[in-house]
């Protein structure tokens, strides 16, 4: 097979053939763009299809047979064992949407991750711009932030639980010294702070990496000209690194936006167990109390079911209406 | 290829040899304490019991193991009872489930009704033990019985009852805490308002079973229709129309106003709050004697549930665990099993089980056993429960509950709760809304098993 080095035209220069025969090939696939890396395909299909099995492979345990299960379970009613099952079409779904209960539960998912989301790349936006300014004991300053992503979230919400619990907790006692009422097992905006703060310190980490990376990539000329202009610190941040980094900000948002819809479930169970009256129940909570807790198996698959269309709605809508405010080029 | 086979091939051989080794180091081991006992069967159980209670589970086990040589039986920790359920559930599902599976009371219904389970007294009799279902004592029989034998065997019963710190209600100038709700009402505000105690009760995690659940079996108030559940699938909720009832919400609701009760949340447990002196009192299960008497460092002591004034206190009902046998499984397993119910039933094994935990004893030999040994007047705080339970003449309020999927609207009438301790609900307003989901569970689970 002569032509077989052609057909990825990732070879680098060694590997180009002549012209003539370049541009025949050209010709003869189809759409080559200039660079040709989006358009590089395989001769032997085979080869695609091994390179793609193990994805497939895990897609198909953990996310199409789940799945195909959740939609089937989603229009019955059954018990437990799967011996009795009867079809309700939408049945399950009607009577959550109705529900006054799973409505107040999305509201507060909602607004717990946007306000988990925000707080969480703003507070890790200023660690990593301090970073810089940080001269001694930098390990350890990162080493410190880093720290929390290290403990499990189950341990991390049982610490917080005990901190703030109203009755033995050191920092409830403090809040209570300063004559402010605090009770998460009473007050249902308590919770909800406790459940946030807790969220957030568990995930400033993973976003304060990723800031920090991406500030070292900021061209350093562009900020000693600004600081040749006389631009202080936080202004050369916001005019010129706060601009540069946006693809990485953009990426934070969605996986901040992941992590307070579908990850902060073991933090609840912990912290708060979906209460006081609900008040902290997110909806994947909800959806592990009502299937695994209750053995709602019907409810809790029509659930899963409206969040999976939630999610794939919230990261096209993501990439559709950020996207474009996203400069990729550095 | 080759080379990869050859790999593959040593690979194996060495497994081999690992495991011949561990083999012959496990018959070893074997042979020095018993000369069959590589033959032994395994038989798979499943329970619930953590904490000191699990210990003694454990040490249950391992005797059991040691009084014969024809079965091993092995037990696992699944998690609190609804973990264990869920993880018992989804292996049934593919197969895998144990032999034995402790299920809580609450869990009645939806095993019973599951299809997956053999009844105990069939399986007795099938591999030729002879239990006396009579001796079972009446309030823990007369819950498990459907059609006159027991769907399953009664294994940890209990009944919730009043704990307090004797200390401090000394010090409070109170002997013992008194046998009314009313009288109770004004020792627990003297204790707070001498500063005695910052917390007078501290509220427990199932106090939706100790202080509503049997509240409303102590007074006779009706809980369900149809005898709670007993008659019929068409059961609804009722103990939203009970004045009492009602008025015991408010009660709570008022004592956690006025900082006399105490709810623990996450991050300790309420057991905690009264064992470490925080709080004065604690209406929590019987079996907690494992924990406080082997934790509390000051004169505990503890007692019957108070009742209204003026009103004539009914037996309360039970709760707890019983031993549910799975269906799938070989037949010399089943002969594990039963072995182990034996075992389990047996007089001997029920004293010492009770002793050990605070679980009732649950067949009358038992119970005549510690009696004849004079247990209960060394300990009689072990008696309350037992007495509590057999007290007076049962009612159909009072007998028990049978509400398909109870898991589920108890876990809605304490979210509805939640709501009266935030202040967002009056407490008929949050009973009502509890029954009326409540109702719907009962009409789903009465939809999936009609004619049954």
């Amino acid at each position: 097979m002569p032509d077989s080095n052609v057909t990825t035209e990732m070879g680098g220069a060694t590997a180009r053939p002549p012209i003539a025969l370049g541009l025949a090939l050209t010709r003869l696939l189809p759409r080559t763009s200039e660079s040709g890396l989006k358009t590089a395909h395989f001769r032997k299909p085979w080869i695609a299809a091994g390179l793609l099995a193990p994805q497939l492979l895990i897609l198909l345990f953990f996310f199409f047979i789940p799945s195909y299960k959740a939609l089937s379970l989603a229009f019955v009613q059954v018990d437990p064992f799967g011996a009795r099952e009867i079809f309700v079409g939408f049945e399950n779904f009607s009577r959550l949407l109705m529900s006054p209960d799973y409505q107040r539960s999305a509201f507060f998912t909602l607004w717990f991750t946007a306000v988990q989301a925000f707080v969480t790349i703003a507070l890790a936006m200023l660690f990593a711009f301090a970073t810089d300014f940080v001269i001694r004991g930098r390990g350890i300053y990162k080493s410190v932030i880093l720290m929390p992503y290290a403990i499990a979230p189950v341990i991390s919400g049982v610490l917080w639980a005990f901190l703030f619990n109203p009755a033995v907790g050191p920092m409830a006692q403090f809040i209570h010294s300063l004559g402010l009422p605090w009770d998460p097992n009473r007050r249902p905006f308590d919770a909800q702070m406790l459940v946030i703060v807790a969220t957030v310190w568990k995930h400033i980490c993973y976003d304060y990496i990723f800031l920090v990376a991406a500030l070292l990539a900021v061209p350093h000329s562009l900020l000693e000209a600004a600081k040749l202009d006389g631009a202080r610190p936080v202004r050369r941040f916001f005019t010129i690194s706060l601009p540069l980094i946006t693809p990485t900000i953009f990426f934070l948002i969605v996986m901040n936006v992941v992590y307070g819809l579908f990850e902060t479930f073991g933090i609840i169970d912990a912290v708060t167990k979906g209460g006081p009256a609900g008040a902290t129940n997110t909806l994947v909570y909800k959806v592990f109390q009502d299937g695994f807790v209750q053995l709602n198996l019907g409810s809790s698959a029509a659930q899963s079911v409206i969040l999976m269309i939630v999610a794939i709605l919230f990261t096209v809508l993501q990439f559709r209406a950020l996207e474009r405010k996203v400069n990729y080029q550095v | 290829m080759k080379r990869e086979v050859h790999q593959r091939r040593r690979h194996r051989a060495s497994n081999k040899i690992l495991a011949a080794g561990v083999a012959v180091s496990l018959l070893s081991l074997q042979m020095a304490g018993s000369a069959f006992a590589q033959e032994r069967v395994k038989v798979e159980w499943w329970h619930a019991l953590g904490g000191r209670l699990g210990d003694i589970v454990a040490e249950l086990v391992t005797d059991f193991n040691a009084s014969q040589d024809k079965y091993e039986l092995v037990a696992t920790h699944k998690g609190n009872y609804e973990e264990n359920m869920a993880a018992m559930v989804a292996a049934y599902r593919v197969g895998q489930q144990p032999t034995l599976i402790q299920a809580a009371e609450r869990g009645f219904m939806t095993m019973l009704n599951s299809g997956a389970v053999i009844p105990v007294p069939e399986l007795m009799e099938q591999q030729g033990y002879d239990i006396d279902w009579d001796d079972f004592v009446a309030p823990v029989s007369g819950f498990f019985l459907v059609d006159g034998v027991p769907a399953a065997l009664p294994f940890n019963s209990s009944t919730p009852i009043f704990w307090y710190n004797g200390d401090m209600f000394k010090q409070a100038g109170f002997d013992a805490p008194g046998e009314t709700w009313q009288d109770v009402e004004k020792q627990l505000y003297a204790i707070k308002e001498q500063g005695i105690s910052s917390c007078s009760m501290a509220l427990a995690n199932d106090f939706f079973w100790s202080l509503i659940e049997n509240y409303s079996a102590i007074h006779d108030q009706p809980y369900g229709t149809l005898a709670n559940g007993f008659d019929g699938l068409a059961t609804e909720f009722v103990f939203n129309k009970s004045p009492l009832v009602v008025g015991q919400l408010e009660r709570l609701a008022k004592w956690m106003d006025g900082g006399v009760l105490q709810i623990a949340g996450q991050g300790l447990s309420p057991e905690q709050l009264f064992t470490s002196g925080t709080c004065a009192t604690y209406v929590a299960s019987t079996a907690a004697h494992a924990g406080i008497s082997s934790t509390a460092p000051f004169a505990w002591s503890a007692t019957y549930l108070p009742h209204e004034e003026g009103i004539e206190p009914k037996n309360s009902t039970i709760g707890g665990g019983a031993l549910w046998v799975l269906k799938g499984e070989k037949d010399e397993e089943y002969a594990g099993a039963a072995a182990f119910i034996d075992y389990v039933a047996s007089p001997e094994v029920q004293a010492w089980w009770s002793s050990q935990t605070g679980y009732v004893p649950v067949t009358n030999a038992a119970y005549d056993m510690l009696k004849a040994d004079g247990y209960f007047e060394e300990n009689p705080t072990r008696e309350i429960a037992i007495l509590q339970l057999g007290r007076g003449e049962p009612t159909e309020n009072s007998r028990g509950f049978r509400f398909g999927n109870h898991n589920q609207s108890m876990q809605i009438l304490v979210e509805e709760i939640q709501g009266v301790w935030t202040g967002q609900q009056t407490a008929q307003q949050a009973l009502d809304n509890a029954a009326a989901r409540g109702n719907e569970i009962l009409r789903q689970y009465e939809q999936l098993h009609a004619g049954q």
